[in-house]
């Protein structure tokens, strides 16, 4: 058992879902830290009281050596993190940079405990991740300085990627295992989300019109609650696609049902709902951030194939395509 | 200095062959791997964390789910009155809660200090007594609103106040149990529209809290019902004199 386990982490291949986390939650950070200073925030949630600020901050360890949470800290701090995920999204200076983004990113986000939310833990958690993995070997400045390439197929551990998805699943199940309102479980009546679409703290507009479509909002609420409560059987279905040669009648059914594409399709169809109707901040885009190591290197080649057939302009035809042979 | 599966080994000075690195580093890795799985799991796992706060619990929106789940024990045979209920309730999630504090105590650098701290208790249950936050001052004996949220007419100070950080604070300070930092908070704003409005003698800050309308009540026109809530008056000339000798 031990031992398989031991091979499980020594498992190495492309990095090409690694790179692709790193990209999308380099532009999560980005956003993240962009949004306050455009909004001209960080005087007001980022700097303590006797600096301008509301309530007493004391910063962490990295603001404290800075010389504590005053305004040009902490503006430094933002710039500073802003240009740091731009460098993570084109992959320039390999861990190190992944490991500024999220000091930078720790340094600000839990300044204020009070004016946050889950999406700041969702970023740190997989910039963590980024920083384990040598996510710029492709896909990324790095690589094209080191091979001349944009592309390295060089294999590295993968062990990241399921790490990400451990947390991607964990996410989704334990914040499913915590809806225990009567309105959330089965025989509570559904309306958990039609009575959260009227609270006006994340409403982007008032959602009153949700009672006339209100059995819509009770689906919404089954589906997303079963969705969420059932998320390990996802991490099941990621395994059974990852050993489909082996034998098994649930594996057997799991991969022709496709049902890690069916989680995946629901995921993406929650993120669109929350984000269209109501304002939880970057929550989408750090979750999603997470998503591209449902699938290894050959299935990502694969769906870049299988797009670039669907585009209206297609390459050059080759020799072979034109003389036939 | 030679690597070997991206460890770093001074063959030479530490005097470890590189055949025993080779051999311990899988292991080694798999064992962090596992506390790393291990710690953000358990933190993870359902607990009430700041949910376990007794002037929070008298809230209209707890007491209604305290009921709602009594009286669905009660349909399985379970009575409770509602004392009893909560006091169990408490006694079990303070016990709980405890536990869970003493598993993930060792891990707190860990969380703290690589970002993997794990907090899931995304909309465990809707919030059926809402507050929205009120901003008024008084001009020549008048008062006027300056920024009522969800507002698109009074929108003062809206780029700061509609940020969904800023309302993520916004929301916990309509909670009693928040009382000092809604002092702080509503302060803040006072002095800036002391700045702002020269004539300006009080700023009012209060929440208007609600209940909800239930689809059919929605549909049937019925008007929303709320009371003021964590009301302030604040006195603009004492800040715009406070630094004065």
């Amino acid at each position: 058992m031990w031992s398989r386990l031991v091979a499980f982490f020594d498992v190495k291949e492309p990095a090409t879902p690694l790179a692709l986390v790193r990209i999308i939650a380099g532009l999560a950070s980005f956003l993240t830290l962009q949004t306050v200073w455009r909004h001209d925030l960080i005087r007001l949630i980022w700097t303590s009281a006797d600096n301008g600020g509301y309530r007493p901050i004391k910063g962490d360890w990295f603001v404290q050596l800075l010389g504590g949470p005053t305004e040009t800290v902490m503006t430094g701090v933002v710039i500073a993190g802003m240009l740091s995920s731009l460098l993570l999204m084109v992959g320039l200076g390999g861990r190190l940079t992944a490991l500024v983004t999220l000091q930078l990113i720790l340094s600000t986000t839990d300044a204020n405990g009070h004016t946050g939310g889950s999406y700041d833990e969702v970023l740190s958690n997989v910039l963590w991740l980024v920083l384990l993995a040598p996510s710029t070997r492709t896909l990324s400045l790095d690589c094209r300085l080191r091979t001349g390439a944009w592309q390295d197929e060089t294999p590295v551990a993968g062990w990241v990627r399921f790490l990400l998805l451990w947390q991607l699943i964990l996410m989704y199940w334990t914040t499913g295992l915590q809806k225990v309102s009567a309105h959330w479980v089965p025989g509570g009546g559904f309306s958990a989300l039609y009575y959260i679409l009227q609270q006006p703290t994340w409403q982007r507009w008032d959602h009153g019109w949700t009672a006339y479509v209100y059995p819509l909002t009770q689906l919404g609420t089954a589906t997303s609650w079963f969705w969420e409560v059932s998320a390990p059987l996802w991490l099941l279905s990621w395994w059974y696609a990852r050993t489909a040669e082996r034998p098994g009648r649930l594996r057997h059914w799991f991969n022709r049902l496709h049902v890690r594409e069916i989680y995946l399709v629901l995921g993406l169809i929650f993120h669109f709902w929350l984000t269209l109707l109501m304002d939880v901040g970057p929550f989408a885009i750090c979750s999603l951030a997470m998503y591209p190591a449902l699938y290894s290197h050959s299935e990502w080649v694969r769906a870049g194939r299988w797009i670039g057939t669907k585009l209206p302009c297609r390459a050059t035809p080759t020799v072979g395509d034109i003389s036939g042979v | 200095m030679r690597r070997v599966s991206g460890f770093p080994v001074c063959v030479s000075n530490v005097g470890i062959s590189v055949t025993v690195v080779k051999r311990v580093w899988p292991h080694l890795r798999a064992v962090l791997i596992l506390v790393h799985l291990f710690a953000i799991s358990v933190l993870a796992m359902p607990a009430p964390g700041s949910g376990l706060n007794r002037s929070a619990w008298s809230d209209p929106t707890v007491t209604a789910e305290f009921d709602a789940w009594r009286e669905r024990l009660s349909g399985w045979g379970v009575e409770y009155t509602a004392e009893e209920f909560e006091e169990q309730l408490w006694t079990v999630a303070k016990t709980y809660q405890d536990g869970v504090n003493v598993v993930v105590k060792p891990f707190r650098p860990y969380y703290r200090y690589c970002g993997t701290q794990q907090s899931w208790r995304m909309f465990v249950a809707p919030h059926r007594n809402p507050a929205i936050l009120h901003f008024e001052i008084q001009e020549n004996g008048e008062w006027r609103p300056l920024y009522v949220e969800g507002s698109s007419e009074f929108t003062w100070k809206g780029n700061l106040l509609d940020h969904d950080r800023t309302r993520s604070g916004m929301f916990r300070y309509a909670w009693s149990s928040y009382r000092r930092d809604w002092r702080r908070f509503s302060s803040w704003f006072a002095q800036e529209a002391a700045t702002e409005f020269p004539e300006a003698t009080h700023l009012r800050a209060y929440y208007w809290k609600y209940r909800t309308l239930s689809p059919e009540d929605t549909r049937a026109g019925v008007a929303l019902q709320g009371r003021q809530q964590g009301r302030r008056v604040i006195e603009l000339d004492d800040l715009r004199h406070k630094d004065e000798p």
